[in-house]
């Protein structure tokens, strides 16, 4: 997958060792957002989220003398906001008592992060409206519609007034884009999500 | 490929949570072949969760969060809660002791040593200063105010710059005197207030009980009595005196502001000495309207609001940030008329 690091990333972590606040609201500004949406994959509460995130900028701020940063900022980040949500589910206490052993072993399998190659979420959604604005703007719509509004191509060809053929017609093609479009950039998994957005459960369906 | 559509499928299903038992275990052993296929699993993990974020990305508020962040970085507590301000102010008079080991300035103009200090009242509040010889002075939000560690025989001198308000102890053989940019105040044993901005064209002190001397430019003397004003514009080179009501002018030292049919220009001057705001009203007809209010110990914020529900006027570049943003860097505010 792609690298996505902050521009000028020694410069900033230069800047922030020598005690530069402005370098250090960039870094803050670059990444608070994609990291407590980030923390949002281990707890469920958004408040938590943003406290673990706080605590870990406080602590890049107080110890940036000290501070090793070996790897990508990116990955030092998400790997501190893994750990810490870690931390406080385990300060909590977990209330499921009744995890089968599959469940056990899966959610030890998730919590584990190849931050390195984490895409953040806005990186991810940068590529994928990148893709999606290289459609023609009739074949977006009416690919929106249907994946995104989760209408069926009957509503579509009504609200735009064209042939139920001509929706599927369109589908197709924006379908047929976006997987050659989306392969060249490492990401056939965003196009299959794309495409079962609404319908997870049906296209499982279909394909069995 | 089939079995590609049917792992993706299997992966997105258990993400959203709607994996039966025995699609876990077969997710899992799939997981368990290859690292592979722990990758591919972890890549398709990215992508959903990327386009199913946990919460609204546009209610996470990086800005406030920033802020918060910044202000337990810089221990400073801007909040518009007023019995937060009022213990901040206590705080920044409390602060004092440490501003007068930090401002320490060595002067050699006597042959004893004897240190000349300075000391500096934050924007947004003002600090109360113990004089050697038991004179106390109030020294308003962003002002300085330079004395000696010791008064020597025959003379007590401070400089000034920006506004305070002296109490003085009486001792007719050492007058105390008050330099300022252009106005020398001579006092033995009274209360005064003086007002000495460097950007204000105007110098003006107001006399509440005793009697003071005047110098301006050092020549021009004459001596001024309780419940006047003197002005000095340094433009007209005019110095006016009236009566006044003493208190409203040096009400700061009490955390008021005091606004009797001033012209709108004028509160909109003060509130910015106080907060370090350059408010500037920009339609003129609406500057020279009166206004009365007393402010107590109100934030900035609450204190446009309120002149905003009581004049005809709304502000350009004015937002909640600018209000809690730390008063350490200098902005401006415009205000216009409000159109009708």
């Amino acid at each position: 997958m792609k690298e996505q690091n902050l521009p000028y990333e020694k410069i900033l972590l230069e800047k922030l060792k020598k005690g530069d606040q402005t370098a250090f609201s960039s870094i803050f500004r670059h990444y608070y957002r994609d990291m407590v949406l980030f923390g949002g994959n281990f707890l469920a509460d958004k408040k938590d989220c943003e406290d673990v995130v706080q605590s870990i900028f406080l602590k890049l701020w107080n110890d940036r003398d000290v501070i090793q940063i070996d790897t990508y900022l990116k990955s030092y980040l998400l790997t501190a906001v893994r750990n810490g949500c870690l931390n406080e589910i385990r300060r909590k206490g977990s209330d499921h008592e009744d995890l089968s052993a599959a469940d056990v072993e899966l959610s030890e399998i998730t919590s584990e992060y190849d931050t390195n190659n984490y895409m953040l979420y806005s990186d991810l959604n940068q590529h994928l409206e990148r893709a999606l604005n290289k459609l023609s703007p009739a074949i977006k719509e009416t690919f929106l519609l249907n994946k995104f509004e989760g209408l069926r191509y009957k509503e579509i060809a009504a609200r735009l007034n064209v042939s139920e053929r001509t929706i599927e017609v369109r589908i197709a093609a924006a379908i047929k884009f976006l997987r050659s479009y989306l392969k060249e950039f490492y990401l056939p998994g965003l196009f299959l999500i794309i495409i079962s957005l609404n319908n997870v459960i049906s296209l499982w369906k279909k394909i069995n | 490929m089939n079995t590609d559509n049917y792992i993706e499928s299997l992966v997105i299903k258990y993400l959203s949570g709607h994996c039966t038992e025995e699609e876990k275990e077969a997710l899992l052993s799939w997981i368990k072949e290859s690292e592979d296929n722990r990758i591919q699993f972890e890549a398709l993990r990215n992508i959903w969760q990327g386009l199913n974020p946990a919460f609204n990305p546009e209610e996470i508020d990086d800005q406030k969060a920033l802020n918060s962040v910044l202000n337990k970085i810089n221990k400073l507590h801007w909040t518009q809660h007023p019995v937060v301000v009022y213990w901040q102010r206590s705080a920044a008079i409390l602060l004092l002791p440490l501003l007068l080991s930090l401002i320490y300035l060595l002067v050699s103009k006597e042959p004893e040593n004897i240190t000349q200090q300075e000391v500096f009242a934050p924007y947004g509040t003002f600090v109360e200063v113990n004089l050697p010889d038991n004179s106390k002075v109030w020294l308003n939000a962003g002002s300085s105010l330079k004395y000696p560690t010791r008064f020597t025989k025959g003379s007590r001198k401070v400089t000034l710059q920006g506004e305070a308000f002296f109490e003085v102890e009486s001792y007719p053989e050492n007058p105390f005197t008050v330099h300022t940019a252009r106005v020398d105040v001579r006092a033995t044993g009274t209360a005064f207030n003086v007002e000495a901005y460097p950007k204000d064209s105007m110098t003006s002190v107001t006399m509440v009980k005793g009697r003071i001397g005047m110098a301006i430019n050092q020549q021009k003397r004459f001596d001024l009595f309780p419940g006047e004003r003197a002005s000095f514009n340094k433009n007209t080179l005019q110095c006016k005196i009236e009566k006044t009501d003493p208190y409203k002018w040096y009400a700061w030292k009490d955390g008021l502001m005091v606004f009797r049919d001033d012209p709108l220009e004028y509160v909109f001057k003060r509130v910015g000495q106080t907060f370090n705001v350059e408010i500037v009203v920009m339609d003129k007809e609406i500057a020279n309207q009166p206004y009365r209010a007393t402010f107590k110990q109100e934030s900035l914020s609450e204190i446009l609001r309120l002149l905003q529900l009581s004049a005809p006027i709304r502000y350009v570049n004015y937002n909640q940030e600018t209000a809690n943003e730390l008063a350490l860097k200098r902005r401006k505010v415009e205000v216009y008329k409000l159109k009708k």
